[in-house]
């Protein structure tokens, strides 16, 4: 019992440790709340210590971030009440008329304004702001999106190419008025 | 693959600005790119948006307490922790800070709750010991007849001290249990009042006299010399005070 705990302790040490700052990242992007952030990192490494038995190897950062991106989407749910929460479902995946009618001059923008940038990006809804989270700032390939996000490898490509569209036309909305 | 056309590299713009596309696509899309000034144009914008993200998106790196907190709950018992950590979320979430949250968590680790299962087993063990007319199994007001019985029932020597001259008579001893650990249990008498000096070995550090109440009844409780003491009485803090004062320094 207590060798294998040690042993546990070791696996999670080598497995799950080093992906702290991902799950953080990730959860306090979908959250927007810092204490919020460490509750859902703080519960899903719980989590994932106790299935690391069921663990068979591969990607360990995604089956974390798996688990993170559950739990906040459950801390949204929750913290909505009997809201309607905008997760994002529900919203066509196929729809590429948005991004294709996009055509305006971002080279005049100044893309250096990070205010600007954090802020169009927590507009918007977890499922777009998501992935640009999961590519841009994990750097992770659309693989690896699709195990986390739970989705086909297409969906993650079609949900970038709509999520990088709708960035751009949240950051000339917050640009103009500015 | 038909024919590259607009349509056709818009819908897979991303896939070949993320390298994500089979080499031939790839090839195919990059030949169109450089025909057609307009998505050229539109991947420019795209890389540029991807370049502001990734430099100027912040990094939200996990605190140090965060990673601690969680090692350390993992340590142990794993329910216990995360009801403590549940609680503290609910009672204040929204408002709890960082630094706050730390602290928290610093002086849950500082104080564990296991002082208050000893002495709450030990008012216990008080109250039985008085209804049940077992306060003593050795009779004696003599310590070298208490301390010799202990000997070779505890794997521990519990300091026994008379306290008679102090108003505090000994009673006797007797073997008790304490969080499934046998205690040596000192009877006193101070007036009419029946007290309780239960005595445990511990790993833990040293500690200073730490009065409560509960059910009633006063405690004293310090840790010295490997040795967790609690004495429990229903005479008042001060006299039971004193008696932890004269037993700390008989040691």
């Amino acid at each position: 019992m207590r060798l294998s705990h040690t042993a546990d302790m070791k696996r999670f040490d080598e497995l799950l440790a080093p992906h702290m700052d991902a799950a953080y990242n990730l959860a306090r992007w979908l959250t927007a709340n810092e204490s919020a952030a460490h509750d859902v990192v703080q519960e899903s490494a719980l989590k994932a210590f106790k299935f690391l038995h069921r663990f068979e190897g591969g990607n360990a950062k995604a089956w974390l971030l798996t688990i993170v991106r559950n739990e906040s989407y459950n801390w949204l749910k929750a913290s909505a009440g009997h809201r309607w929460v905008a997760i994002g479902e529900g919203i066509p995946e196929d729809d590429m008329a948005l991004s294709h009618a996009l055509t305006p001059e971002i080279d005049a923008i100044r893309t250096e304004d990070a205010a600007l940038l954090q802020q169009a990006l927590k507009a918007l809804p977890p499922v777009f702001r998501e992935v640009i989270v999961l590519k841009e700032l994990e750097d992770m390939p659309y693989k690896d999106i699709a195990k986390v996000t739970d989705v086909p490898l297409g969906t993650v490509m079609s949900r970038l190419a709509r999520a990088r569209a709708m960035l751009k036309t949240e950051f000339m909305k917050l640009y103009r008025h500015e | 693959m038909n024919e590259m056309n607009c349509g056709l590299c818009h819908s897979l713009m991303q896939g070949y600005m993320d390298s994500e596309l089979e080499t031939p696509v790839q090839e195919r899309l990059a030949e169109h790119l450089g025909n057609c000034s307009e998505c050229t144009q539109r991947l420019d914008e795209m890389k540029r948006l991807a370049r502001a993200v990734k430099a100027h998106a912040p990094y939200y790196r996990a605190p140090m307490s965060l990673t601690e907190s969680i090692r350390s709950s993992l340590q142990s018992p794993p329910a216990s922790k995360t009801t403590t950590w549940k609680m503290l979320c609910n009672w204040g979430a929204p408002v709890l800070s960082a630094a706050v949250f730390a602290a928290a968590l610093f002086l849950y680790a500082e104080t564990p709750s296991s002082d208050d299962i000893w002495t709450d087993e030990a008012v216990s063990s008080h109250v039985r010991s008085l209804m049940a007319e077992h306060l003593m199994d050795i009779a004696s007001s003599d310590k070298h007849t208490v301390k010799p019985w202990f000997t070779g029932k505890l794997d521990f020597s519990p300091p026994v001290y008379d306290f008679s001259a102090q108003g505090f008579p000994l009673l006797g001893g007797r073997l008790d249990y304490l969080q499934h650990q046998t205690a040596a249990a000192l009877s006193y008498r101070h007036d009419k009042h029946i007290i309780n000096t239960f005595v445990v070995p511990t790993t833990q550090a040293d500690s200073g006299l730490q009065s409560q109440s509960k059910r009633g009844y006063n405690i004293v409780s310090w840790r010295q010399n490997h040795m967790r003491f609690i004495i429990v009485s229903d005479l008042d803090k001060q006299q039971l005070e004193t008696l932890g004062q004269l037993t700390r320094k008989g040691l």
